[in-house]
């Protein structure tokens, strides 16, 4: 995998995930479908969402199969899934779900705008603050 | 770089494939089903399927092909929506601009949510086209049965083998495998059995390879396998006696524990050939001397195997005219009583009237017969030859005596061995009593439910029984008691030794005396002088066969010493 900035700021993001890591994970995903939504609309995030489970399942075969839920619940089964792992496990599960997910969103509609949505979305965090001083400084 | 080179290999088949009974859908991002198969096997009707499901899917892909076409001219429709509002917002031709952009802004959404599913279904529909035209590959090269690869892989394996070892100056072996006597098996105990066995025995073969090695299902009961690198020949020597040994065991399949063994011929590149067609060719041919040398061995080839091969060939094809042509006779040597001096039977013996080679015995044609499945209409002809033969001598008015033919295991087990049986007696008009069947002690031995159902089938018709060669045969004596035999013939191995050999002469004595405690007929095969003669009269042996009493002759002879008794 190519180690592209958002690839290393989704790596942090997770990897220092806090006492509940879970809670913290969704909290990301809300964040971002937020901004996600906003410009491609519930339909088209929920595609790339499910082709991101299916392409992770490979990999982390306990991972929901079922992305169908509504709105409000969407990560629900994300949330049940992760919790049932160790954290280490669950947050690695989630660092690659992340990065599929943007990478397809990326072959989409392009890597400037990718990165630009999440900087909205996580932009108030101090480790992609950090990260981004990191990718510049390079 | 040929166009298999990244099939997979035997021995590790992985990612493409094809789960039993349908083709995964794979990439739909969502049910399980997704997953690719794990289950390596895929029966005849399910490969059907596959191919079924295959073409569904074909189907289904340019549906959705459309789906997605229709998908981005809509978006190109809200597109063209969305731009005028924008540019009536952005040059204040609007009454409300920020309406005016939500409305467009909303409408854009619209756009590229239509646009990201269209473009995902897009990629999904090629995945999903790949990964049948993966499957169909993976069929196409493998064999639907033991999910080993196919005759069609092998030889590109075989190419790339040749390709490789002639820019390296490198050998290596082909070993051709056929299983002995598998048609017996699937004959007698049905094809459910013997596609168990062939899958058990691959499963074993496959076991005494290396990675870089191929086993490969040639067709049928024949195995072939490529071993891409070796040293010396000794190390192909070294495989087969591995593959001789792993099937050594009783593969356990359906209540039965069926053994079977393998003969296996060894060609090597380049001295045995130097294409694949060749390689085959003569591993071919040195596994045919394997088979006529015992089988259950191995033989590397020989250039002198060539003309062998091409004999047998001959002879085979030679049988099939015979049959057309009716070269066949049948020879009757008498079966005498030691007492009177009387014929008291009679045995039908083949022959072939060989247009260029004269008389042939039957060791010179009938192992080839057997092999080759000429046998069944052979033994055909034969019984009916035999009936109608015996039905003429009694119809002439000379003495009524039973005619005795052998029998094979291939005829025995034929499913249509009691109809033909029953037909051939009709036709000719001949009482059941007078017609014995010579079957082997191994014959009777094999599938004992068989057995015993055909025997009670023929003990019931009327016909005679008689164990033939008896004493060289399973050393079980229970059949004695389980099957409706009539008579037993002594082995003419024992009849040879007797008068110098005691041990031999100890045995025809216990028989002669078993036989008839029992109550069956004992007949003494092989006499060819008077001292054997009196041995056995002395020992209270009533019957006995062989050039001391008579050659076998032709029906016109045998006519006469009927006629004469003599």
């Amino acid at each position: 995998m190519n180690d592209l900035p958002r690839h290393r700021i989704i790596k942090i993001l997770t990897a220092q995930l806090p006492e509940k890591p879970t809670d913290a994970a969704i909290n990301l995903w809300e964040l971002m479908a937020t901004q996600i939504i906003s410009v491609i609309g519930e339909s088209g995030f929920s595609s790339i969402y499910a082709r991101s489970l299916f392409l992770t399942q490979s990999t982390c075969p306990w991972l929901p199969a079922d992305s169908t839920a509504p709105e409000e619940h969407r990560f629900a089964a994300l949330k049940k899934s992760l919790d049932g792992q160790p954290p280490s496990q669950a947050n690695e599960a989630n660092n690659l779900l992340l990065t599929t997910f943007t990478d397809i969103l990326a072959s989409l509609i392009g890597e400037t705008l990718t990165n630009h949505l999440l900087d909205l979305a996580w932009g108030g965090n101090d480790a992609l603050d950090r990260s981004g001083n990191e990718v510049q400084n390079e | 770089m040929s166009e298999t080179d990244n099939k997979d290999s035997a021995s590790n088949d992985s990612a493409i494939k094809p789960q039993p009974g349908k083709l995964p859908e794979a990439v739909d991002g969502g049910s399980e089903n997704d997953a690719v198969a794990k289950e390596p096997l895929l029966s005849r009707e399910q490969l059907l399927s596959a191919r079924e499901d295959s073409a569904h899917l074909r189907e289904m892909a340019a549906d959705l092909r459309e789906d997605a076409v229709q998908l981005r001219e809509e978006t190109v429709t809200l597109r063209e929506h969305a731009n005028p509002l924008f540019s009536a917002a952005l040059h204040g031709q609007d009454s409300s601009p920020t309406e005016s952009i939500q409305e467009a802004t909303s409408i854009l959404r619209q756009a590229n949510e239509h646009l990201v599913i269209a473009t995902l279904e897009a990629q999904k529909q090629a995945e999903q086209i790949q990964q049948a035209k993966d499957q169909l590959d993976y069929l196409a090269h493998h064999d639907a049965l033991t999910d080993l690869p196919n005759r069609i892989l092998l030889q590109d394996r075989l190419n790339q083998a040749i390709e490789l070892a002639r820019r390296q100056s490198k050998n290596f072996a082909v070993m051709f495998m056929d299983l002995d006597r598998f048609k017996h098996i699937n004959d007698s105990l049905g094809h459910a059995v013997g596609d168990q066995l062939l899958l058990s025995v691959a499963h074993r073969l496959k076991g005494c390879v290396r990675h870089s090695d191929t086993i490969s299902r040639h067709g049928g009961d024949e195995f072939v396998l490529l071993l891409s690198s070796i040293e010396h020949a000794e190390d192909a020597a070294l495989s087969a006696q591995k593959m001789l040994a792993a099937l050594a065991l009783p593969h356990r399949i359906d209540r039965h524990d069926i053994h079977i063994s393998v003969s296996i011929g060894i060609s090597i590149y380049p001295n045995d050939g130097r294409d694949a067609e060749t390689l085959i060719k003569s591993a071919d041919t040195a596994m045919y001397c394997a088979k006529e040398s015992g089988r259950n061995n191995y033989k590397f080839f020989e250039s002198n195997m060539n003309a062998l091969a091409v004999r047998r060939q001959n002879t085979e094809a030679g049988l099939r005219r015979a049959l057309e042509r009716q070269e066949f006779i049948l020879h009757y040597q008498p079966e005498i009583d030691l007492h009177s001096g009387r014929i008291i039977g009679v045995e039908a013996l083949i022959r072939w009237r060989h247009p260029e080679l004269g008389l042939l015995a039957p060791e010179q044609f009938v192992p080839i017969a057997q092999e080759c499945g000429l046998i069944l209409p052979i033994g055909r002809w034969m019984l009916r030859e035999a009936c109608f033969q015996a039905r003429l001598w009694q119809q002439a008015q000379l003495p009524a005596i039973p005619v005795s033919i052998n029998i094979s295991g291939v005829e025995f087990r034929d499913k249509c061995f009691l109809k033909n049986i029953r037909s051939a007696l009709k036709e000719a008009g001949l009482e059941p009593r007078y017609l014995e069947l010579e079957l082997t002690e191994n014959v009777l031995m094999q599938d004992t439910d068989l057995t015993n159902s055909v025997l009670h089938a023929l003990a019931e018709l009327g016909v005679k029984l008689a164990v033939d060669n008896f004493g060289t045969g399973c050393s079980s004596l229970s059949y004695l008691r389980t099957f409706s035999i009539d008579t037993l013939k002594i082995d003419r191995s024992f009849v040879n030794r007797m008068i110098g050999n005691q041990d031999d002469a100890a045995i025809v004595s216990t028989v002669i005396n078993m036989g008839k405690s029992l109550n069956k007929r004992i007949i003494a095969e092989g006499v060819e002088t008077p001292e054997q003669a009196a041995f056995l009269m002395a020992r209270q042996c009533d019957e006995g066969q062989g050039y001391y009493f008579g050659y076998p002759v032709a029906a016109e002879a045998f006519t006469h010493s009927l006629q004469t008794g003599v």
